[in-house]
């Protein structure tokens, strides 16, 4: 069981670390989160959504429409340039190919690679790509950004930029996000850092917010 | 998503693994070539077939007589007829209505000896009827008229000659035309060894290759007489073919029915060449089935190439999945790739096939130019439904093939996937 026993309450605009060393059950609170998997006990609500009993179609779009998904390693699509995956989540949504291609230049240059459009990513660095990565979560205007270790792959000083970039955009974008990691220093940039252990909550420790949240955004609570 | 961007999609990915994609298909090429090839010499056969049977008229209805059982003391004695063609069957059949002309005929056995006698020369030669009652002979270009006229008359005694019995009498095609108007006699020699001399001027020298005569009828009645030794021959065994010119097709048909039904052996070209079309599609079948097998084996190589695409993608597919895809996004992509491999295999197989027919037309006409044989056209002829239809069957082999690939993709649990390296 790797999870047993959470009961979270994520408020609208709020950034969340989940920290804990490996093992501790973050990531599957990220991936029940994510949809990417389901409680095999408890309810998972997302605003009117409860992702437990939601069917397979309505997972799907709940992916596509309101998560953005970050990941350590990028998982950009090697042989498409930058634009090309950020529009991937808009094609999946049906959106013109001329509105999604505006879309993503616009995304790219909020991230700062308004330049870097056309680049493959064997021709970006490890920022950049994260960059791009951030830009398609972003790309179909979700509520939530879940990023899983999001600064693992790149040196402390991409990383600090990539996690600026990250809280600028949820301030000026009213966004929510929970971030994985086991970095003490990257959940210094969170309002608030959940400890987790064996599969529970350990403690819950308020950061230096300075952000005002309204209304819950979400609520996990995974029984034992 | 929408069919543009996954057909995008699909291509793109395509695009990655070029060499793979080209060899994957390489086995629908060879397929699709295979196919188009037969077929379409299958088509081009047919094709000439038809012309040439339309040529002679598809309204010409032939009839012979009915045959008595043979048994074992008469196998090799000449058939005999259990009911002859008369010459009250051949005026009856005139009278009818929608029949334009009716030509009867008595063939020689091609046993009999017939030696032709001209300038003192001697030769065996084949002694035959006009080749005119039953319309343009099929693969042959009509002949020409070496000197004199092509045309037999009816008159007993004219004697038309050929370039073939010139040939085998030795003497010179320029000496044709100094031919006409001469005396010969064409001399019948039973296995006894009783001879019977016939007389003939010739009219004309034709240009058939064939070492053979033509005589009119009337001597040629006479001839067969001598050699049974039945002088009313007519009466007793009646005429050996008989050449029915109806008005059209449909009342050709009719008369094949009614003349049946009256206890002879009735054929029209319409019958024939619907027993040609029928052999025809059975050898197409056939050699599409090589074709066949050769798309069978290529399609399992699409299979193992999705396959092997789909396991180095793993990664891709669960970021695809988590950003938003769903499973039928998967799975109408990969099932569009493997469509796509096979749409490349047709098209280059058709083209190619096309190509190889082109080529194989020339090399014949060359043959035939060559050999001087008397055909004329393309054998392999490539219709826009045969490269419709094989398109379709490629793309269609390609995606069937991916199906399996393509829903081992669609269930691929996300959070795997993801982790997989």
């Amino acid at each position: 069981m790797a999870l047993n026993g959470v009961d979270l309450e994520i408020r609208r605009g709020e950034f969340v670390a989940l920290v804990g060393p490996s093992g501790s059950g973050k990531s599957t609170l990220l991936n029940l989160i994510g949809g990417l998997d389901r409680p095999s006990a408890g309810e998972i609500w997302v605003e009117d959504l409860e992702l437990g009993k939601a069917n397979d179609k309505r997972l799907v779009r709940y992916r596509r429409d309101r998560i953005g998904f970050i990941f350590q390693s990028f998982n950009l699509l090697p042989t498409r340039s930058a634009a090309e995956n950020v529009e991937v989540p808009l094609m999946l949504a049906g959106i013109a190919r001329r509105q999604r291609r505006e879309r993503a230049l616009e995304l790219l240059r909020q991230v700062g690679l308004g330049k870097r459009a056309d680049h493959k990513p064997n021709e970006l660095s490890g920022g950049e790509m994260q960059r791009v990565a951030v830009a398609r979560a972003l790309a179909n205007r979700p509520a939530l950004l879940l990023a899983d270790e999001p600064t693992g792959n790149l040196d402390s000083k991409t990383g600090k930029a990539i996690l600026s970039l990250l809280r600028d955009l949820l301030r000026t974008q009213g966004l929510t996000m929970v971030l994985v990691t086991h970095d003490m220093n990257v959940a210094g940039y969170a309002d608030r850092v959940v400890h987790m252990l064996d599969g529970r909550v350990q403690r819950i420790e308020e950061g230096s917010t300075d952000a005002d949240p309204q209304g819950v955004a979400l609520e996990a609570e995974v029984l034992p | 998503m929408t069919f543009g961007d996954l057909s995008r999609t699909a291509l793109s990915n395509l695009g990655r693994r070029k060499v793979r994609t080209v060899l994957t298909s390489i086995g629908v090429i060879v397929g699709i070539l295979t196919i188009v090839t037969m077929v379409s010499l299958g088509i081009g056969v047919r094709l000439e077939i038809n012309k040439q049977f339309k040529a002679i008229g598809l309204e010409r209805v032939f009839i012979r007589p009915q045959q008595g059982e043979r048994n074992f003391f008469t196998q090799f004695a000449p058939p005999s007829r259990s009911k002859p063609i008369t010459e009250s069957d051949v005026s009856r059949w005139r009278q009818m209505p929608k029949v334009k002309e009716v030509v009867a005929d008595v063939d020689l056995p091609l046993g009999v000896a017939s030696a032709l006698k001209i300038r003192e020369r001697v030769q065996q030669v084949g002694v035959e009827g006009t080749s005119s009652a039953f319309g343009q002979v099929p693969f042959q270009q009509p002949p020409t008229a070496l000197a004199g006229q092509l045309a037999l008359p009816d008159t007993p005694g004219s004697l038309l000659l050929t370039a073939g019995a010139l040939r085998e009498l030795d003497i010179g095609r320029d000496q044709a035309a100094r031919l006409v108007g001469q005396t010969a006699e064409i001399v019948l020699q039973s296995p006894r060894g009783e001879q019977q001399s016939f007389s003939f001027t010739v009219v004309g020298v034709s240009s058939e290759e064939a070492p053979i005569v033509r005589v009119p009828l009337q001597d040629r009645i006479a001839m067969k007489g001598w050699w049974f030794n039945k002088p009313a021959l007519l009466e007793t065994d009646g005429y050996d073919s008989v050449t029915i010119l109806a008005e059209d097709v449909a009342s050709a048909n009719a008369l094949v029915g009614q003349i049946r039904a009256e206890g002879f052996r009735v054929q029209s070209l319409e019958l024939i060449l619907n027993l040609a079309d029928q052999v025809f599609t059975v050898i197409n079948v056939m050699l599409s089935s090589v074709g066949g097998l050769a798309l069978l084996v290529a399609s399992l190589g699409i299979v193992n190439t999705m396959i092997m695409s789909i396991y180095e993608r793993t990664r891709e597919i669960g970021t695809l999945k988590a950003i938003g895809a769903s499973r039928g996004d998967i799975r109408l992509m990969f099932m569009l790739e493997a469509g796509m491999i096979g749409l490349l295999g047709g098209i280059v197989g058709i083209v190619a096939g096309y190509g190889l027919g082109k080529l194989l037309n020339r090399v014949i006409l060359w043959y035939v130019e060559r050999e001087q044989l008397p055909v004329r056209g393309d054998f392999f002829v490539v219709t826009p439904s045969l490269a419709l239809y094989a398109l379709l069957f490629a793309t269609l082999i390609g995606i069937l093939a991916g199906l399996y690939p393509a829903n081992r993709a669609a269930k691929l649990d996300p959070l795997m996937a993801l982790r997989h390296e």
